[in-house]
């Protein structure tokens, strides 16, 4: 060891002290990550911002980014939009348009209005306004004066509240089945599982669409996109079997021992291990159900009053003349108890990763 | 000991199946009656409006699948954005992962959080805020262009808009793939990489000889995943259509022949093909695994 002692005076921490060096490090990429995030997460601001805008203001090509509204000036009883108004001296002034016309127009300066009427020439349309920060909160009340709304909302809770029990007690009963007792075929049908994961849609689409809208005549009811839940998920399925798998089989035969069924054993020794998977898969369940529109274009395309919440902003520019910063609102509207849902518990990451994990 | 009632492995396989039979009732009737009935309706020219009039057609419908300009156009399409799409989701969620894999980060689970945020928000409002956000006239990506001196987009479907709209917008579905990266990063015992160090390995050496090949796993589950959502299929997180599923432009052209054409039958072969299709990737996939992803425990 002669060489790294007589070598140790290049090591960096000779000129500047090893800590310094790793609190620089972790320093910089705190700040990296931080500006990453807000670069990452920016369009959703812009949301934000245009939910909180005037109307006029998203079709007004010179209006700045954040919200705002013409700077307005009341002349003589009547309000005017003020213009930033160039002159030949190279002077631009700041005055209210009174009397717009092609070739020349009217103004008036909001600073000195006794001065009275000054006229410029050229065409007041090339003139850029000049705005002010305005918020407006005009387009939730509205939002939530809409009718349909609280009965789309109803109806995605009903829906879901609906599934999560189909789905939920499907799967978890599936999964103990596959983690717990020796089946015939032995691995196949697990592999089988594995293998329904990976078939198209579209395959198993078109009949089951045929049979559920002309032979069942379920076109305008919930009935089919509700059906298949209750016969178990398999991603959820295979989540919960890894799950119920980790947990040591002891705990069974001492319950059974004592004199618990299946059932038993599978509700109160169990189930109470999983129950961070059990959120998981309820809150991945709800996320699905919130953002569903596909199978709500496919069977309530007829009956808009069943729809889901989805569905419904997504036609909302079909179903009522609204504007963009309404859409906003709304959808605003939909993606807050979705953030407040992931922010408020921590099991929900940590088993999206076990997903990925276990094989 | 009196109160144990029965054997239980002598029930255990019946009820087995008991517990099982949900799903098989469900994999019959939602799974595989539809499929053959599919491949049954492949061969008719079925119409959803008059069922009645059906016939057995042969292999007419595969035969104008392979005439049809349609399908070799979508399907191109389908495979471009696959090529393109899995590898840049497969580098971004790695290296999102990596970064936040530092032990020197502050607020890690927040980070975590809002890192994924964006996979769980609607396709809805996704599809809304980036067409804003982009829009020639009155959105932010010009306004930021300008004030930084550069020269906006003029037109958003001109081909340098588009192709950053589809970059960062697919960066915004790296949610589920970065978390199983990150899982597979921290369950990697550091012993290892502390080995590599001593023995004199660089920070790249060791990236690509040991990290990478520990994370084979993780890497090989996510191909598996976007694969699936490439071909109109839905893992762990569907958003509605517009962005994961229905971005499939196969998906969308059986969409069209199904819903506009009413043609079931035509619409059923080509699902069918698809499924061909897809099964020979899903295969090809799943025996390279063999040569290229690590299990530790298959070395013993």
């Amino acid at each position: 060891m002669k060489t790294s002692a007589s070598k140790s005076w290049l090591a960096p921490q000779n000129f500047i002290s090893f800590q310094t060096w790793e609190k620089f490090g972790r320093r910089a990429l705190n700040f990296f990550i931080f500006g990453f995030l807000i670069v990452y997460l920016f369009p959703m601001l812009y949301m934000v911002a245009v939910s909180v805008m005037d109307g006029p203001q998203l079709a007004d090509r010179n209006a700045p980014a954040y919200p705002a509204r013409h700077v307005r000036f009341e002349y003589q009883g009547q309000s005017y939009s003020v213009y930033k108004v160039p002159f030949e001296n190279e002077q631009i002034r700041q005055l209210a348009l009174i009397k717009p016309g092609r070739t020349s127009s009217e103004f008036v300066d909001p600073a000195n209005p006794q001065a009275g009427v000054i006229v410029w020439n050229g065409n007041w349309r090339k003139l850029i306004g000049v705005y002010e920060f305005h918020l407006t909160f005009e387009n939730f009340t509205m939002l939530f004066n809409y009718p349909p709304l609280g009965r789309m909302i109803q109806n995605t809770l009903v829906m879901t509240l609906i599934a999560e029990i189909g789905v939920l007690f499907s799967s978890i009963v599936v999964a103990y089945g596959f983690s717990r007792f020796r089946l015939p075929g032995g691995d196949a049908l697990f592999y089988i599982l594995i293998a329904t994961i990976l078939i198209p849609e579209k395959v198993t689409l078109i009949p089951t669409y045929f049979f559920f809208v002309r032979v069942l005549d379920w076109n305008g009811s919930w009935l089919p996109i509700l059906l298949p839940f209750f016969f178990g998920n398999a991603v959820y399925i295979f989540l919960l079997r890894q799950n119920f798998k980790s947990i040591p089989k002891d705990l069974d035969e001492a319950a059974m021992l004592d004199g618990a069924g299946p059932f038993r054993i599978l509700f109160q020794v169990l189930l109470p291990q999983t129950w961070p998977t059990v959120i998981t898969i309820s809150l991945l369940h709800f996320f699905y159900m919130w953002n569903e529109t596909r199978q709500a274009a496919l069977y309530l395309s007829i009956r808009r009053d069943l729809a889901p919440i989805s569905f419904g902003i997504q036609n909302f520019q079909s179903l009522a003349p609204i504007q963009n910063q309404l859409q906003a609102s709304a959808l605003i509207l939909m993606i807050v108890p979705v953030i407040v849902l992931i922010l408020s518990q921590k099991f929900f990451m940590r088993d999206v990763v076990v997903t990925g994990m276990e094989k | 000991m009196d109160r144990v009632r029965k054997p239980r492995i002598k029930f255990d396989r019946y009820l087995g199946i008991l517990f099982i039979s949900p799903w098989i009732i469900g994999v019959l009737f939602f799974k595989f009656l539809p499929i053959l009935a599919s491949f049954g309706i492949s061969f008719t020219n079925f119409q959803l409006l008059t069922p009645e009039a059906t016939q057995f057609i042969g292999f007419e419908n595969y035969i104008r699948l392979f005439h049809d300009e349609g399908v070799g156009y979508v399907l191109f399409a389908t495979i471009s954005l696959g090529l393109t799409s899995i590898p840049f989701q497969l580098a971004a969620s790695i290296a999102i992962a990596a970064l936040l894999n530092n032990r020197g980060l502050k607020f890690g689970n927040l980070m975590r959080t809002l890192f994924f945020l964006p996979s769980i928000i609607p396709g809805v409002a996704i599809f809304f805020m980036w067409s804003g956000f982009v829009d020639p006239n009155t959105g932010w990506l010009n306004k930021i262009l300008e004030s930084v001196g550069l020269t906006g987009f003029n037109d958003l479907y001109s081909s340098g808009a588009t192709s950053l709209l589809f970059g960062i917008s697919a960066l915004w579905s790296v949610g589920p793939g970065m978390l199983i990266m990150l899982g597979s990063l921290q369950g990697m015992p550091p012993e290892i990489q502390e080995a590599a160090q001593v023995d004199g390995a660089g920070p790249l050496v060791r990236f690509f000889y040991i990290t990478l090949p520990l994370i084979s796993p993780a890497i090989f589950f996510s191909i598996v995943i976007n694969l699936i959502s490439i071909f109109g299929g839905v893992i762990l997180l569907d958003r509605g259509n517009g962005f994961s599923g229905g971005f499939s432009p196969y998906d969308s052209y059986v969409s069209y022949i199904l819903f506009n054409e009413r043609d079931l039958g035509y619409a059923a072969s080509l699902a069918w093909f698809f499924l061909i299709l897809v099964m020979i990737v899903v295969i090809a996939l799943f025996s390279s695994a063999r040569k290229w992803v690590y299990y530790p425990d298959r070395e013993a």
